[in-house]
């Protein structure tokens, strides 16, 4: 073998992936009514009693047709489980350390994750109140929604 | 389904990725010389005796760890060609690549065997290029250790078409 361990190196690089989000006719309302009104909408299944969100076209227990369905719920709620991240990586929506939290809004079954800052990561527990604070340029995305702060 | 005229919402964004590639022994050796010699560097199975073109660490076929290295082009001739007009995104940049462009399979000289190098051939018009015909690896000033350390092929005028043996 005439190649050695010194011929190997590391080349640095980065992949750009264009694409495009069609959020459908039930993710659409959602992502307006954030924009346009800062308000958090859900979904009642009548026939199973439970507030779905994030938004969907059909109840996930009966596969009843939810696409009507909305109910507008409380833009506080509970920290129902978080993680800190303490990595970084371009993606991310904060510089790390930061919390993504599931939230359990006021009036909903299930819970929504979302970033949960104005507190130090390690202050945060299950069971904190948080409210939305919505973001000053709004353009229809769930990052409308800035962060959630301790209510 | 409400009748009401309804805005639908469309996210268009841009993944931008870092990435590593680590070459190991082989790879790199392969793009080292193209980069500090401006030389093509096949390998070649010490069983087989197949060449392998870009090296390969194992052969596909013996599954033998690979041999010597040998200098093949940098020139050789066309084995098949498309030529591009689609301009798909470049998976490096998310930009449209600029269409119309030509990819060649290049057997290079000196290659014993089937393994051709894939590469862009600096020529778009249909009329101008044929299977067998000559071309030459052209090498950019600036080299960093790329496949594109050679900018593309170009075609060897008056170049007659004949086997690369």
């Amino acid at each position: 073998m005439s190649n050695t361990h010194e011929d190997a190196f590391v080349v640095e690089g980065k992949l750009a992936l264009p694409y495009q989000y069609f959020a459908g006719t039930v993710g659409s309302r959602f992502l307006t009514a954030l924009r346009d009104e800062c308000k958090i909408l859900g979904q009642r299944c009548e026939k199973c009693g439970k507030v779905f969100i994030p938004p969907r076209a059909t109840c996930e227990r009966c596969f009843s047709d939810l696409s009507g369905a909305w109910v507008e719920l409380g833009t506080s709620g509970m920290v129902a489980n978080f993680t800190v991240i303490h990595y970084e990586e371009p993606h991310h929506p904060r510089k790390a350390p930061f919390v993504i939290a599931l939230i359990k809004l006021d009036g909903a079954d299930t819970p929504l994750a979302h970033v949960v800052a104005g507190v130090d990561p390690s202050s945060v527990a299950v069971g904190m109140l948080v409210k939305a604070v919505f973001a000053e340029n709004r353009i229809g995305s769930i990052m409308d929604i800035n962060h959630f702060e301790p209510a | 389904m409400n009748d009401v005229k309804q805005e639908l919402i469309v996210l268009r964004q841009i993944l931008s990725i870092p990435q590593k590639f680590s070459t190991g022994p082989v790879m790199g050796r392969f793009l080292k010389e193209l980069r500090d010699n401006r030389r093509i560097m096949a390998n070649r199975c010490p069983r087989c005796r197949r060449f392998h073109l870009p090296p390969r660490e194992v052969c596909a076929i013996c599954r033998a760890p690979s041999g010597e290295f040998v200098e093949v082009g940098p020139e050789g001739v066309i084995q098949s060609y498309d030529i591009v007009y689609y301009a798909s995104p470049d998976p490096l940049t998310g930009e449209a690549r600029q269409a119309p462009y030509t990819t060649v399979n290049v057997l290079l000289d000196g290659v014993q065997g089937k393994d051709t190098l894939w590469h862009l051939l600096n020529e778009t018009d249909p009329t101008r290029i044929r299977r067998g015909l000559r071309v030459r690896a052209i090498f950019n000033e600036q080299r960093t250790g790329s496949i594109h350390d050679i900018k593309y092929f170009d075609i060897i005028e008056g170049g007659t078409k004949g086997a690369a043996q």
